[in-house]
């Protein structure tokens, strides 16, 4: 995008929330597996020990889950069916042997405490090319993830298919279909 | 919280405008004339700010490409900001002790408001004198290939004190980063733009 706009594109705040949501339900519908297309090819994407809630229209914290069973604990799925959105996501990431841990925060689906691969670099050379390798490859994973979720929300199946799906599965239902 | 090490938390924005002619050189020359710069008295409350090299904050000579250019295409450098700030409930109670002091040596009840004004301009100046300034450094990574910069910064303060000082330095400009950038389609980003809340996030705007 060429937008000169001092401050970007204005980002609406129900688009991260919606992504947010979309990539929990899709990695359990699908296993943890999503196929991103050329370049990225299939990665493995679960939600790790992290969920932040907030209330629509709030912009202060509602309610935060960690723990290893975050994202099946029935009080994550209680603040969803009641109505709080997601506003932070821990992701853990898996692309061929690489693995990362990542938080995805608020409407600019900011990268936080991201963890990236160990370094495999020789004593003499920077540490910075490898790190930014690996930051990049994850912003590419995200970036494809986003696309792909864009890609679904516009189709014409959005309202009258996968929206009833993630309602049910939010009020406990499963996510498989 | 850095680039180089730990967990890694940026925000990411776009750098606008085209690399000028000779930009390395024009950059150090950037990276220079903005660089930190110790204060020339150490009792100033004021914030002191400048670029600094990331190997170490004390480090403000970006004469060496090799410290700050990593070709070809990261430029890594780190804003430090440095300000000095007093104890306000020990000054208030020292202040009250010089005031008491001020009236016992003279018989009087009160010390008038306006020496009141004295004392406390000269304890701060004592105060300040041994007081180091609390640091703060900001690490940047600017990739020049593809236009686009991180910053290792939480705080909306720290993020537009970087950004002004940023345009200063190398007359361009740095415009946050949206996820809607990451869609190449104008089409799809419009729709998106202009999306209402589906169900499972109503948003108010």
């Amino acid at each position: 995008m060429s937008d000169a706009n001092e401050e970007g594109l204005p980002t609406p705040p129900h688009l991260s929330s919606e992504f947010y949501v979309w990539l929990w339900w899709e990695s359990e519908r699908n296993s943890a597996r999503f196929e991103l297309g050329e370049p990225m090819g299939q990665v493995e994407v679960w939600v790790d020990e992290r969920l932040v809630f907030r209330r629509p229209g709030d912009t202060k914290v509602s309610a935060v889950l960690t723990g290893d069973d975050a994202s099946t604990a029935l009080e994550s799925r209680a603040a969803l069916a009641g109505g709080k959105v997601v506003e932070e996501i821990r992701l853990r990431i898996r692309r061929d042997d690489r693995e990362y841990s990542v938080s995805l925060k608020g409407a600019a689906v900011a990268i936080q405490r991201a963890k990236l691969p160990p370094s495999g670099t020789d004593a003499d050379e920077s540490p910075l090319y490898d790190r930014m390798f690996h930051y990049e490859e994850l912003e590419k994973v995200v970036a494809a993830l986003f696309t792909v979720f864009a890609k679904a929300r516009q189709d014409n199946n959005w309202e009258s298919e996968t929206l009833p799906k993630m309602k049910s599965w939010s009020q406990g239902g499963l996510a498989a279909g | 919280m850095g680039i180089m090490t730990g967990a890694l938390s940026v925000r990411r924005f776009r750098v606008v405008g085209d690399l000028p002619e000779g930009f390395r050189d024009r950059f150090r020359e950037g990276l220079q004339e903005n660089a930190f710069k110790e204060p020339l008295t150490d009792i100033g409350k004021e914030e002191t700010e400048g670029w600094v090299l990331t190997q170490n904050l004390l480090d403000m000579d970006f004469t060496d490409f090799t410290r700050w250019l990593f070709e070809p295409s990261y430029m890594l450098f780190a804003l430090r900001v440095d300000k000095k700030s007093l104890p306000g409930r020990l000054v208030k109670a020292m202040l009250q002790k010089r005031c008491e002091a001020w009236a016992e040596e003279r018989g009087v009840q009160r010390c008038p408001a306006s020496v009141r004004t004295d004392l406390l301009e000269d304890l701060e100046y004592e105060l300040l004198k041994k007081t180091l300034p609390r640091v703060a450094v900001t690490e940047a990574c600017w990739h020049l290939d593809d236009q686009f910069l991180l910053l290792a910064a939480s705080s909306d303060s720290v993020v537009d004190r970087f950004r002004k000082r940023f345009f200063n330095s190398f007359g361009l400009r740095l415009v946050p980063w949206s996820p809607l950038d990451w869609l190449q389609d104008k089409s799809s980003v419009e729709m998106m733009m202009n999306s209402a809340p589906s169900f499972l996030a109503m948003e108010t705007e």
